[in-house]
């Protein structure tokens, strides 16, 4: 928001430069095709884009969106459906833009029908649909989708483990940086009113239907390219895999953990969440479902708005405690 | 309550008989909720700079009113003209866009947001948005209304009244040529309420803009307004000046002679 670059600006960028640095030089130090931390960063770098995503249409405009893996797997499948047709290639960026694409002109149809109708609940109700029309329409494709078994890709294709990390790295900036600059525009000010009140917003001259079908269909084009990603990374694409719930619901989680509708917040709940579930699916496989649900449980408990606005308000907390000691001191002084 | 009452009646005289252009109309509008009628056939005209109150007892279809002029509702019959201009079935944006601003009975501030930020929303997308000075110029109108100190403070921690004044220059940002006010005065205190009457008077004189005002204070509204329309159970019982409004039988039955809320 506006208020946010008047202050601290330059250390929050100095700051995050010198973790973006530290990501691009992770391979160099580390054997990208063994290193767990390449793998490890790799996908939660692909979660803080579709976090980052949601975080776009339901975080800053409030339309809760439950449709992030018909546009991961519609990316998906567009990546394979075009390479085995011979029209794209391997890591073709023609496929990449072709997945965001098709992702953006489905959440773009499908915004224009539920958004400008119906009520909150139905819209995230129907976006809920879309992934399971998807997944009909895959099952029932014929040899276009080639049903259940799914489309399985040219894996000798495979180069190395550095081009998929580096193109994870590069989407998330992208999204991070489209994401920034909405947020601090007057795209972003539209967006937070219409989340804050929709009749107000529209009455005071934001046409509100063309700013939450731009919400949302930003959010799928990123939420795309991760599924055309994921697609060169598995070379099979079918509807278990890239149509789970798990591409919405994790995204989700992490976001409202970190914080939804802050800029951090989907990042740090990116990491906080994936290294609970990595370490625990490494110390006690066998519970890791159940861990991971009871940490979420706990967060939530404590936490209901997310780490940001914790750390957010804690700080200020600490912040007035000082302040009152302090004078509390000088009036003994005096 | 009443003491004060007696402050607004002093400015009856200062008040001016100010007849220009019909800029705004409204004709036999009708407005059903299912087999009630919260507006059966209204028809009436707002002129250029103007203070218009809208009088009437609860549920008598005021807000209403303001819903289908903004086209928050759809009338089931009738239009609406702006400057000649049919406007009936725009979207709400639009209506802002050609110069209708309002605010709400139940004051609908953009919560997360600064003050700033809130009259910014108005300046950036209301009826004349401006490429440059935005900034400078949602300052000058919070500056009308007083809350120039503030123009930091997140709204949620603003109180009622401020939050009202805030509405008002989020609507007056945009330049609109008709402001729609939905009791402005609701839930304020004395003091509060003689500062309220003052920045709608203010508003008034420094922005040419038309006013239509819709308020369970009447000695507020009889003070300030050029004209008063009084509706009851979704009709137009009455309209005239205040002093004419105030001698009327059948408003005074309606509404004078019930016991002031
Ligand atoms: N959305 C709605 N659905 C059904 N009935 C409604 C709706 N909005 C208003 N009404 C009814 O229409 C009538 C007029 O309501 P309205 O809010 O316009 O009154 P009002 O004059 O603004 O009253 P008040 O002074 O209490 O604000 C009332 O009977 C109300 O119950
Ligand atoms: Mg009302």
């Amino acid at each position: 928001m506006l208020r946010l670059n008047q202050m601290k600006v330059h250390t929050k960028y100095i700051a995050g430069l010198i973790v973006v640095i530290f990501f691009v030089l992770c391979p160099l130090f580390l054997n990208s095709e063994r290193s767990y931390f390449i793998y490890f960063l790799y996908t939660t770098f692909i979660y803080i884009t579709i976090a980052q995503g949601w975080n776009l249409i339901a975080g800053y405009t409030g339309q809760v969106s439950l449709g992030q893996h018909a546009f991961f797997g519609l990316g998906a499948y567009i990546t394979a459906i075009t390479w085995r047709a011979g029209l794209t290639g391997y890591f073709d960026p023609l496929a990449f833009l072709l997945s965001g694409t098709g992702a953006l002109l489905l959440a773009a149809i499908v915004g224009v029908v539920l958004l400008s109708k119906l009520r909150d609940d139905y819209f995230s109700l129907g976006t809920l649909g879309i992934g399971e029309i998807l997944r009909v329409a895959a099952l029932n494709g014929g040899s276009f989708t080639e049903g259940a078994a799914g489309i399985s890709l040219n894996s000798t294709a495979y180069k190395s483990m550095n081009h998929y990390y580096y193109t994870a790295l590069f989407i998330m900036l992208f999204t991070l940086v489209v994401i920034v600059l909405l947020i601090r525009s007057r795209v972003g000010l539209a967006l937070i009113a219409i989340r804050e009140d929709e009749t107000a917003a529209s009455a005071n001259g934001i046409p509100v239907l063309r700013y939450k079908i731009l919400a949302f269909s930003i959010g799928a084009f990123v939420t795309g390219l991760c599924g055309s990603l994921n697609a060169y990374y598995i070379f099979h694409v079918h509807p278990p895999g890239v149509l789970s719930l798990n591409w919405v619901v994790i995204p989700v989680l992490m976001c409202i953990l970190g914080g939804a509708g802050t800029f951090m917040g989907p990042i740090l709940g990116a990491f906080v969440l994936s290294i609970a579930f990595e370490l625990t699916s490494i110390w006690m496989p066998e519970i890791h479902p159940i861990f991971s649900g009871a940490f979420i449980v706990l967060v939530t408990l404590f936490m209901p708005s997310g780490i940001m606005y914790y750390i957010t308000n804690h700080k200020s907390m600490i912040m007035r405690r000082l302040r009152l000691t302090v004078f509390k001191w000088m009036n003994q002084k005096a | 309550m009443n003491k004060n009452e007696s402050q607004y009646s002093k400015k009856n005289n200062s008040k001016k008989d100010v007849t220009g252009d019909d800029i705004f109309q409204m004709k036999s509008i009708t407005k059903r909720f299912g087999g009630l009628k919260a507006l059966n056939d209204i028809s009436f005209n707002l002129k250029k700079n103007e203070i218009t109150g809208l009088i009437g007892p609860n549920g008598a279809g005021k807000s209403t009113l303001f819903n289908v002029a903004t086209s928050i509702y759809k009338p089931d019959s009738g239009k609406i003209f702006l400057m000649g201009e049919n406007i009936t079935g725009k979207r709400p944006h639009q209506i802002c866009w050609m110069g209708i601003s309002r605010t709400f009975q139940l004051a609908k501030t953009f919560l997360s947001m600064t003050a700033l930020e809130n009259v910014l929303v108005g300046a950036i997308y209301g009826h004349k948005p401006r490429a440059r000075n935005v900034r400078q110029h949602a300052m000058e109108v919070l500056e009308l209304v007083g809350l120039e100190t503030k123009s930091d403070i997140i709204t949620s921690q603003m109180t009622l009244s401020d939050r009202r004044l805030l509405e008002v220059a989020r609507a007056l940002v945009s330049q609109p040529f008709i402001m729609l006010l939905d009791e402005p005065m609701a839930g304020l205190n004395p003091s509060e309420i003689k500062k309220m009457l003052h920045v709608i008077e203010k508003a008034h004189k420094e922005r040419n803009v038309s006013i239509l005002w819709v308020e369970h204070k009447v000695e507020a509204i009889f003070s300030l307004c050029n004209r008063i329309i009084v509706l009851e159970y979704g009709q137009k019982i009455a309209e005239g000046k205040p002093e004419e409004i105030a001698q009327n039988n059948n408003v005074i039955e309606a509404y004078l002679g019930k016991p002031s809320s």
